[in-house]
């Protein structure tokens, strides 16, 4: 294992943790702080933050980033859109983040959960905004259509890498599809933030960071993430290499100059975390 | 009161972790929430608060010690 730069060390807190992993279990919720073994969980836990993973914690792809597990998942469960809202209304969320595990056995790839879900925190949780983190649907719009009718604040999906490791990172994905995707939901609903993130560090070229967002912006996105990819085992698609805080600030800088209206770009940055934080910012720009 | 603060399971498959620093001394007062000690994983390096405030009495293993899931690493005395 190369050796972690300074800029790679989190706080962790066990008895912060617990409490967040206690409610998410009598809740029989995922969250993808866990399931992901997110750098971040220790920090977000012990701030009362969460990003949902509906639909299970299995998911139907075997992206080569990613550490959510491959399989056959079970039918949605009818009594996940009200615990979604239980527990963010135990913990007191200003703003949900519910992401999924890609679910292309399902029809409609999971949207009407989402819009479940969606309905179950405005009922239970008035005043809370609410980001989805989606897959790409397979591309079906009649699918999108069902998650921007629930009007979600935020909708969000994530390019994940340059174009051209596409298909070596996540080979079930395309490109072309995931910009669709921005591309639809933003020209369907314009009033919609449309957020989407990569990751640095699978062996892209600057240009091709370059390329990327380019054609992102291209879409109409309003919010863009942009984080290290850490390796989350030996089996995983290989490290290339570690960006530093610096190489991170120039990438800001050059989103900022492209015309991205929010950047958030940091070794840690993930697409869910301080979302509430970067939702507010946005909203000081409109 | 003397009290054992154990090796993390940081992820559901975790069956041990190295300890790659300790960050205070034997001898060393403690507040809770201060980091004791830090364990590499595949992604970062995590720094392990102490849950609870004391003395720390005793280091049970050395730095680039490999040691199972919830093993004892150190026993703080607290009040």
């Amino acid at each position: 294992m190369e050796k972690k730069p300074e800029w790679l060390k989190v706080r962790y807190n066990q008895d912060a943790v617990n409490e967040v992993a206690e409610l998410m279990r009598d809740l029989k919720l995922n969250t993808v702080c866990k399931e992901a073994n997110c750098p971040n969980l220790g920090e977000c836990y012990r701030k009362h933050t969460s990003t949902f993973l509906i639909l299970g914690s299995i998911c139907t792809r075997n992206c080569r980033f990613c550490n959510v597990t491959t399989g056959h998942p079970l039918p949605p469960d009818p009594e996940e859109p009200m615990n979604v809202a239980k527990a963010a209304k135990k913990l007191g969320l200003r703003h949900v983040v519910l992401t999924c595990s890609t679910r292309d056995d399902l029809p409609d790839g999971g949207a009407e959960q989402f819009a479940k879900c969606v309905r179950a925190i405005r009922e239970v949780c008035p005043g809370t905004t609410v980001e989805t983190l989606i897959s790409d649907m397979k591309g079906n719009t009649d699918a999108l259509d069902i998650v921007i009718a629930a009007h979600p604040e935020v909708l969000n999906h994530n390019v994940e890498t340059v174009k051209e490791l596409q298909s070596a990172v996540r080979p079930q994905a395309r490109y072309q599809r995931s910009l669709d995707v921005l591309r639809y939901c933003k020209q369907k609903e314009p009033t919609l933030l449309t957020k989407t993130g990569f990751m640095v560090g699978l062996g892209e070229t600057e240009d091709q960071i370059s390329a990327l967002m380019d054609d992102i912006l291209e879409t109409g996105c309003d919010i863009l993430t942009i984080g290290q990819y850490l390796q989350p085992s030996p089996q995983h698609y290989p490290l290339a290499r570690y960006a530093t805080p610096e190489d991170f600030a120039h990438y800001k800088e050059m989103a900022l100059q492209k015309g991205f209206r929010h950047v958030a770009s940091a070794p840690l940055a993930r697409s869910s975390y301080k979302a509430w934080e970067v939702l507010e910012d946005v909203h000081d720009l409109y | 009161m003397e009290k054992e603060l154990t090796m993390p399971k940081l992820r559901p498959e975790m069956e041990n972790g190295v300890l790659c620093a300790w960050l205070k001394e034997e001898g060393d007062t403690v507040t809770a929430g201060e980091p004791l000690f830090e364990i590499e994983t595949d992604k970062v390096v995590n720094q392990i608060e102490a849950t609870e405030s004391g003395v720390l009495k005793k280091q049970l293993f050395e730095e680039g010690d490999t040691v199972n899931v919830e093993t004892a690493v150190a026993i703080l005395e607290t009040k």
